[in-house]
């Protein structure tokens, strides 16, 4: 309500004066700056300003009534506030700018200015009031916050950039490896396939992507063993390793395929996706299987005349005259030792490529371990003169196992105590139960071996520092044991000091194929 | 002790003739065969009491010529020994029915005690 009329100006029942000061002060509390211009004076001076106006520009009122009010902007004066303020003024309408004004000091600070004209009673504009705020905090918090917005901005810009670049540089991996690789969901629809998939199966993508994985090219991938793989083993088993499957396809024949699959658990959208992995392995397993064939040939041919000298060597052997020299019979006994290092040397090599193409079979039997240990023992001793090896303890066991492959484990170890031990006489074989194997210790007195030897007494072709000039061999032999053990589920390990002798142990599993098997 | 025929089918030569003369310690009878084609008439003409077989041989191997001795009435439960250097002889052998198995190169001592098992 307007409470000036008629002359009267009165607030609370006193005198006019009295409620003018109460006005005053009352816009002097006021946290506001308010000032008020004379229009009908040349370039609106300042009439009146309050203390709150004098508190935020750092002006006293003396210093400033009279002038107009665009010494606030300094120097500062192509803001674009500035039109529209004299338009307000031009036109005798109210406006509100943000405009930059600078205090006493010369410091910036962020004046939110709302002008309104003051019309009399004709509606002539006579003053013009200035209500104003400093809003430098909040202009600060809001340029803080569009800066923080465009450096986020930015960043996301980086981030995307670098993850396109990085989507496109695995995309690039993907589609150079030589392996099939195919992302599925989990109703096993194909989501996508690389182009070695593609490649591979002479498909395009149209007729694989989209498309249930059974269902592709005829059906040609409704494979009973990859239905088991994906439905059976995934969801419990994850991940799925070096899975073989045999199968006939229509545009590129039998193929032997490895599977790797994986079930992508993490949370997400991708979720339950399923990996595979499909790598051709069919000329691979062709060409280990050429050259195991063509070891196996090797070997026949070379030990067909070997088998030949050694029988003409045992006839002859058989038909030593009376009168013959002694040379005569420790010659003859030399050359059958070579022929049977020869022969073993031909057995090793071979051993040795089928293990590394992985392709040792077990024939598991149940063996008689205590008769099977002494009968190996029988064997070595009949041809070791100089020593002595004796049996030691029982285990009463039936052991599930490849015998031909236990009894060459333990001649190989039996010869080579003997071999390793030429000025000792005695080897000692242990047998017993330990929990659910049976354990066998072959313990020589010969020359032992340094820490450094023992370490890598089982790699293929290691040869002792100490050893290697005088005694014969390849380094296969432990080799080949080692092997043999570990594909029983056992182990095989020695305990050697130098010049004390050594010590080969190796458990196995009574129930064949390792413990876990229950 | 009885003289019994021992017929002996090996296409190497050298092997033919080595374990001819150890068989011959023995004091048996031994027939010497390096083509296997022949083995059959061999067997019809000779009636030996032991077939020593090689397994690779050409044209008709060891194995193949195990199956036809298995399965023919006459001689079905003849001693037959496959001898080989194959590192599969033995299984070999052992599906085919063989009376025992030796592996080359073989042991004179073994040799005449795995026949002399079959013929005494």
């Amino acid at each position: 309500m307007n409470t000036f009329q008629k002359g009267k100006f009165l607030f609370s029942g006193t005198s006019t004066t009295e409620s003018l000061e109460l006005l005053t002060k009352a816009l002097d509390a006021s946290i506001s700056g308010i000032i008020l211009t004379d229009n009908n004076q040349p370039d609106n001076p300042i009439v009146y300003c309050n203390v709150a106006f004098e508190k935020m520009t750092g002006y006293d009122r003396n210093e400033i009534i009279g002038h107009n009010c665009r010494f606030l902007q300094a120097d500062d004066r192509n803001q674009k506030e500035r039109d529209i303020l004299k338009k307000a003024i031009h036109e005798g309408t109210e406006c509100t700018v943000d405009i930059r004004n600078y205090k006493k000091d010369g410091d910036l600070f962020w004046n939110e200015l709302y002008m309104a004209p003051v019309k009399n009673s004709s509606g002539e504009v006579t003053h013009f009031i200035g209500v104003q705020n400093d809003i430098t905090l909040r202009k600060k918090a809001e340029q803080d916050l569009r800066q923080q917005k465009a450096f986020m901005e930015k960043k996301v810009e980086e981030r995307t950039l670098a993850l396109r670049d990085s989507e496109a540089f695995l995309t690039s991996i993907i589609e150079t490896v030589r392996e099939g690789l195919l992302v599925l969901d989990p109703d096993f629809t194909v989501l996508s396939a690389n182009n070695h998939f593609i490649k591979t199966f002479k498909v395009t993508t149209e007729e694989t992507v989209g498309r249930e994985l059974y269902a592709l090219g005829n059906n040609q991938w409704d494979i009973p063993k990859l239905r088991e793989l994906l439905v059976k083993i995934l969801p419990t088993n994850n991940p799925v390793v070096d899975f073989e499957v045999e199968h006939d396809f229509p545009h590129i024949g039998r193929k032997l395929m490895l599977l790797n699959a994986y079930r992508i658990e993490l949370e997400g959208s991708y979720k339950d996706q399923i990996l595979l992995a499909i790598e051709d392995i069919t000329d691979r397993k062709e060409i280990e299987r050429r050259k195991d064939d063509f070891l196996s040939i090797a070997s026949h041919e070379l030990k067909t005349p070997l088998t030949t000298i050694k029988g003409y060597m045992q006839v002859l052997q058989k038909n030593v005259p009376q009168n013959a020299p002694e040379k005569f019979n420790t010659t003859l006994e030399k050359i059958s030792q070579y022929i049977d290092r020869l022969n073993n040397l031909i057995s090793e090599l071979l051993d040795v490529s089928r293990i590394q193409t992985g392709n040792i079979e077990l024939h598991e039997a149940s063996i008689d371990f205590d008769k099977m240990v002494s009968e190996v023992i029988e064997g070595i001793q009949a041809s070791a003169h100089n020593h002595r090896i004796v049996l030691k303890g029982q285990t009463g066991e039936t052991v599930l196992a490849d015998e031909s492959h236990i009894i060459q484990v333990l001649n190989n170890l039996l010869s080579n105590a003997i071999k390793y031990g030429p000025d000792s006489e005695l080897v000692e074989v242990h047998i017993s139960n330990v929990s659910e194997y049976v354990k066998v210790s072959v313990k020589d007195f010969g020359v032992g071996m340094n820490a450094e030897d023992k370490k890598r007494v089982f790699e293929r072709f290691f040869r002792g520092t100490e050893v290697q000039k005088r005694f014969p061999g390849m380094g296969i032999g432990l080799y080949v044991c080692d092997q043999i053990i570990k594909n029983h589920k056992g182990t095989l390990w020695v305990e050697s000091e130098k010049g004390q002798g050594s010590t080969f142990s190796f458990t196995l599993p009574k129930n064949g194929k390792g413990a876990n098997n229950g | 002790m009885d003289n019994k025929k021992i017929l002996i089918c090996d296409d190497d030569e050298g092997i033919l003739d080595v374990l001819e003369l150890i068989l011959e310690e023995t004091g048996h009878t031994v027939i010497p065969e390096q083509n296997s084609l022949n083995v059959r008439s061999i067997l019809d003409k000779h009636s030996p009491d032991l077939v020593i077989l090689d397994l690779w041989m050409p044209v008709l191997s060891g194995d193949q010529l195990l199956s036809m001795i298995r399965n023919s009435p006459s001689y079905s439960n003849l001693p037959v020994i496959i001898i080989s250097a194959s590192t599969d002889g033995q299984e070999i052998a052992m599906n085919h029915r063989a009376s025992a198995f030796i592996a080359k190169p073989f042991d004179y001592e073994n040799l005449i005690s795995v026949v002399n098992k079959f013929l005494d």
